[in-house]
């Protein structure tokens, strides 16, 4: 009885947290970049939150659904890259930290990365950085984005860690 | 036997109205509730029989004998026998009436219906691909005119019902599901998503206007024209705001920059009479209410709330309101 | 002094072409004069080997002219003068527009530089990020420098300008971020514009009225508005696909069109005109006079790309001007040049996404088992997008053998069309890629000798990995091409027996260009260096165990090796 008790404890479904209050959503925009506007640190909300964008489920989820909507696969492929750098290999040219990320989505990059600041709300860029940094994610993650339902191209993001310089034959 | 009354009085309602079987308004819908109609009659015949049957056997217990065994192996025999007919007989009506949902007629209207969660993109399709049109969560239809619905989905499986027209069919990503009804009456007749798509399933409602011919190409004819300017300096401050704001990554307005394809295109959004899939009927209120927080009117839908002063959700909300 | 001199042995010149050479003395001069032929190719030798500072592939074709040579290196470019009088082929002069960087980011595809034109004692060239530059040949002093592509779009300049007299013919690239094709004209000395012709659109955009005449389109007005979807061919891409030509007699530009956008064809019902198909424009004025869809409702992104070839062959008793066209789709076109009639079209390799031309349409019967759609994939459609040859792989014809000489691409793809929803500035695309070889071979590339009067195949010279290099073939009946393995190859033009080999030092992707000096003697020049799409792969920052990376390309040619040098222009000539 106890064990079925405890058994029913995990059950616990993870909570999905649909809205963000117009408050919130401006204290997560606030990052600080640094004067070269590489990175910078964290909004305070982001700890606050419990860091949703890294570990819930939901949010990677949404991120991998824009990910598609919006474009991102023309340049990065489902990650390997194309005219835009992989995301898989673990490489980032302007680090792996989220905030850099965040910055690089809002705001562009030199050499061809375009700004979505006036694409993508805060929400979704905070939701496409998490899911992002799956990709290319150095250790396995307990969260995981959803399933893939299109064409199956490589492992999936959460079978860290990411890797580099594997030559393979031509998949059939 | 007030009580009685009340509910039965509450059953007849169902008998009407724009989201029942029963007000058959098509001779599909005809079909199927004449199908529905000759089952009831037949299996409440039957359920009658035995249970007649059952109360003689228990009434009147036989006394086990030779010819009672024979005479019962008859009996189960024929039982079996009979209901072997009934079952091939009600299989027969039953194919007969359906069989004609899915068959294509002569020179039908095709439409095209692709479920997304939680809304309908409708697709009017034409020989000249820029006659095709592209609208959502309404499908006006030509009254008497066969109309053919192609069914796709973009995501997860949903399935179209209009009760007093046609139904149920699914819509399947990754493949097509033909359906055929004829409107024989104008109205307007309510639908539903029929199958568990998600979290707002129950908000997933579309509309199904039944006009004259010619009413139908008057209103098709004004769809195909590109969005209106905009007349006032509030309209125009609204539509600036969002060609050059979120809203033009999903939503398409024709005349505009606007060419986004993941949410439904607006171009004569406020000619629609509800918003958000048969949620909130379209007023300007509704849509200042939807687009300042969708998560709260319909949560988990893929409408993102965008940052806006109130001047801004003003300014949008009256240029919408008068994309007629 | 040269002679004795093997590629092996020899020393290369350590000078980068941005800076001077100095201390090297190479010898340019000889007092032999010779033709290369295929008695004597074999023993040709290197005679100058520059590495050149790029950092994508260099497609383009070197000019020469007056012992210079220019070569125009890719984004961001530098044009560059060489001095071949002089001993160390020294930098006469260099100029270096400046670059915008956001083009780096659009380089889709074919990631290359065409080169620049020299007309008039002046270099015209098209920078990738949307400039059209005109340089004083002598001293590279800019002439006039005008903005004609806007990058921000995602529109970019990708094919050479054409000079004719004293207009320079430009057209845009950007299909795949749904940007309008365009041709336009400018005026040689000032640079000003005198017409710009849509490739999509109303008839008065386009170009077409009274001269117009096409016996495969319907005779209606306004096909480049009606044949699409409500509003759609606004950004419905068809820039520019290959390189222009013109006939001279018949004052017409011949231009191809590029592919319509977005690749996910369920998003654009109808023909799509005049996008995947051959124009013909009047060159004063850029009305149109024929129009020939090739690939109407493109499917697979081809365009019309493929080279263009203007030839007088004798063609069925009598003499005719033709138009050859090997396409992406796979097939040559031989068409009259004059009225666009096409002659005749036969698939040069194996396809499976059509079936054969229908002759009333001139257009390809489509392979309905083959047709891509939303959220399923289709498996095996032959050839791969980004075409059997075109881009980079730029043919060549002999009329001396009557032989096409088309590079060739034998790859097949797994194609998913995905709804893409239209942003200017990102691309539209809508569709998951993953190209792969042919089933039951590992050939994935191939030199193909077309005999183009009988319409079928002459020869082939297979070759591991698909041929993205452009084909040379001199009147000394050499063909020359190069190889993404690094092999730059000498043939026997009428047979293909293989003559001669050198390994560069890198994947060739560029056009070789043959020339004669003052002393008689024929020059070889190619330049390495990997590109197109096969440079994405070996260069840019790509993880091949995604199948789709660059567009799928990258899971064709996973053994392509990571190109680690710089590329490098070699000048090759007999002892």
């Amino acid at each position: 009885m106890l064990l079925i008790a405890l058994a029913l404890l995990a059950c616990k479904r993870e909570a999905r947290e649909l809205r963000t209050d117009p408050p919130a959503t401006d204290a997560l925009n606030g990052v600080v970049p640094m004067a070269n506007r590489i990175n910078g640190g964290l909004p305070r909300i982001f700890i606050a939150q419990g860091s949703p964008y890294e570990n819930n489920a939901y949010q990677l989820g949404q991120g991998k659904r824009l990910y598609d909507w919006f474009n991102c696969k023309g340049c990065h492929a489902n990650g390997g890259g194309a005219s835009g750098p992989a995301l898989t290999d673990g490489r980032w040219r302007y680090g792996p930290d989220p905030v850099s990320i965040f910055l690089t989505i809002r705001d562009g990059r030199p050499h061809g990365m375009p700004a979505f600041a006036n694409r993508l709300t805060t929400e979704q860029i905070w939701q496409l950085t998490g899911y992002v940094r799956t990709m290319g994610a150095y250790s396995a993650q307990t969260a995981a984005p959803s399933r893939n339902d299109e064409m199956q191209s490589r492992p999936a993001e959460n079978r860290a860690p990411a890797a580099t310089e594997i030559r393979m034959p031509p998949s059939r | 036997m007030r009580a009685l009354a009340t509910s039965l009085a509450l059953l007849c309602a169902g008998c009407t109205g724009s989201q029942t079987v029963l007000a058959p308004m098509g001779p599909q819908a005809a079909q199927l509730n004449w199908l529905l109609w000759s089952f009831i009659l037949i299996c409440g015949i039957i359920w009658l029989l035995v249970m007649f049957v059952l109360v003689l056997a228990l009434r009147y217990a036989a006394v086990p004998s030779q010819r009672g065994e024979r005479r019962a192996a008859v009996i189960v025999g024929v039982s079996v026998a009979a209901s072997a007919l009934v079952i091939i007989v009600l299989t027969v009506m039953s194919y007969a009436a359906t069989r004609g949902l899915s068959v294509a007629a002569d020179d039908p209207l095709v439409i095209r219906l692709r479920g997304y969660q939680w809304w309908w993109e409708v697709t009017y399709t034409d020989r000249r691909p820029d006659r095709m049109l592209v609208t959502a969560n309404e499908i006006h239809v030509p009254v008497g005119h066969p109309i053919n619905i192609e069914l796709s989905a973009a995501d997860v499986i949903h399935s179209f019902w209009v009760p007093n027209l046609v139904g149920k069919q699914d819509l399947i990503p990754g493949r097509r599901n033909d359906l055929t009804f004829t409107a024989s009456r104008p109205g307007v007749y309510r639908g539903q998503c029929a199958e568990f798509c998600g979290l707002q399933h129950a908000h997933m409602a579309l509309l199904v206007i039944a006009e004259e011919p010619a009413a139908f190409e008057a209103w098709r004819d004004a769809q195909l024209q590109v969005a209106r300017p905009p007349e006032t300096i509030e309209q125009e401050a609204g539509r600036t705001f969002f060609v050059s704001q979120p809203c033009a990554a999903c939503h398409t307005v024709r005349g505009t920059n606007a060419a986004g394809t993941l949410g439904p295109d607006l171009t004569h959004v406020a000619s629609r009479r509800t918003i958000a899939a048969g949620l909130l009927e379209t007023t300007r209120g509704s849509l200042a209410a939807w687009i300042a927080d969708p998560q709260t009117i319909k949560p988990g839908n893929n409408m993102p709330m965008v940052t806006m002063t109130p001047e801004q959700l003003r300014a949008v909300s009256a240029w919408l309101v008068d994309l007629q | 002094m040269f002679a004795g001199l093997r590629p092996r042995r020899m020393l290369l010149c350590t000078a980068v072409l941005l800076a001077s050479a100095s201390g090297f003395a190479v010898s340019l001069q000889s007092s032999a004069a010779s033709d290369i032929d295929v008695g004597n190719v074999g023993g040709m030798t290197l005679r100058l080997a520059l590495p050149i500072r790029q950092t994508s592939g260099s497609a383009g074709r070197a000019i020469f002219d007056h012992d210079r040579l220019f070569v125009i290196t890719p984004f961001p470019h530098s044009v560059l003068a060489l001095n071949l009088a002089r001993t160390d082929a020294s930098v006469l002069w260099r100029y270096s527009p400046r670059a915008d960087g956001m083009a780096a980011g659009l380089a889709t595809g074919h990631v290359t530089t065409d080169g620049a034109v020299l007309s008039a004692g002046r270099l015209f060239l098209n920078t990738f990020d949307g400039h059209t530059i005109a340089l004083d040949a002598a001293t590279g002093g800019v002439v006039w420098d005008v903005a004609m592509a806007d990058v921000e779009r995602g529109e970019t300049l990708l094919v050479a300008p054409l000079a004719i007299d004293d207009r320079i013919y430009i057209g845009n690239s950007g299909s795949d971020f749904g940007v309008r094709g365009w041709m336009a004209a400018l005026n040689a000395a000032t640079g000003r514009m005198l017409w710009k012709r849509y490739n999509a659109g109303p008839d008065v955009e386009v170009g077409i009225g009274e001269g117009f005449s096409s016996p495969y389109l319907p005779r209606e007005p306004d096909l480049g508005v009606t044949s699409w979807p409500a509003n759609a061919w606004q950004q419905g891409g068809g820039g520019l696909a290959d390189a222009p030509i013109y006939d001279a007699p018949l004052g017409l530009l011949i231009h191809t069109t590029g592919h319509p956008a977005p690749m996910n064809a369920e998003q654009r019902p109808g023909a799509n005109y005049f996008t995947s198909g051959l124009f013909a424009r009047d060159a004063l004025s850029g009305d149109a006079r024929w129009f020939v869809p090739i690939n109407p409702h493109d499917l697979y992104g081809f365009g019309a790309a493929g080279s263009l070839i203007p030839a007088d062959i004798h063609w069925q008793g009598n003499n005719r001007a033709v138009l050859i066209h090997p396409d992406a789709n796979g097939m040559v076109y031989v068409l009259d040049r004059s009225s666009g009639q096409i002659l005749s079209a036969h698939p040069f390799l194996e396809v499976n996404a059509s079936e054969g031309l229908d002759a009333r349409s001139g257009t390809l019967r489509g392979n309905p088992a083959k047709a891509a759609h939303v959220n399923s994939t289709t498996r095996d459609i032959c050839p791969a997008w980004p075409g059997a040859t075109g881009g980079t792989a730029r043919a060549a014809f002999a009329p001396q053998t009557g032989l096409l000489y088309i590079p060739v691409s034998r790859l097949c793809m797994d194609m998913e069309a995905r709804q893409a929803s239209f942003m200017p500035g990102t691309p539209y695309m809508g569709a998951n890629l993953r190209i792969k070889p042919p089933r039951d071979s590992n050939r994935r590339g191939a030199l193909l000798a077309w005999d183009v009067a009988a319409g079928r195949l002459a020869w082939s010279a297979d070759e591991s990995l698909p041929v993205e290099s452009g084909v040379l073939a001199t009147a000394g009946g050499v063909v020359f091409y190069g190889t993404l393995d690094g092999w730059f190859k000498a043939v026997d033009a009428s047979s293909g027996r293989p003559l001669w080999q050198f390994h560069a030092a890198s994947a060739i992707v560029g056009q070789p260009i043959g020339f004669q000096r003052a002393d008689g003697r024929q020059y070889i020049a190619v330049a390495a260096g990997v590109g197109g799409a096969a440079g994405a792969v070996a260069q840019k920052e790509i993880d091949i165990r995604d199948a789709t990376a660059a567009r799928g390309y990258a899971n064709a040619i996973r053994d392509l090796k990571p190109a680690a040098t710089d590329g490098m222009l070699y000048i090759f000539s007999l002892p």
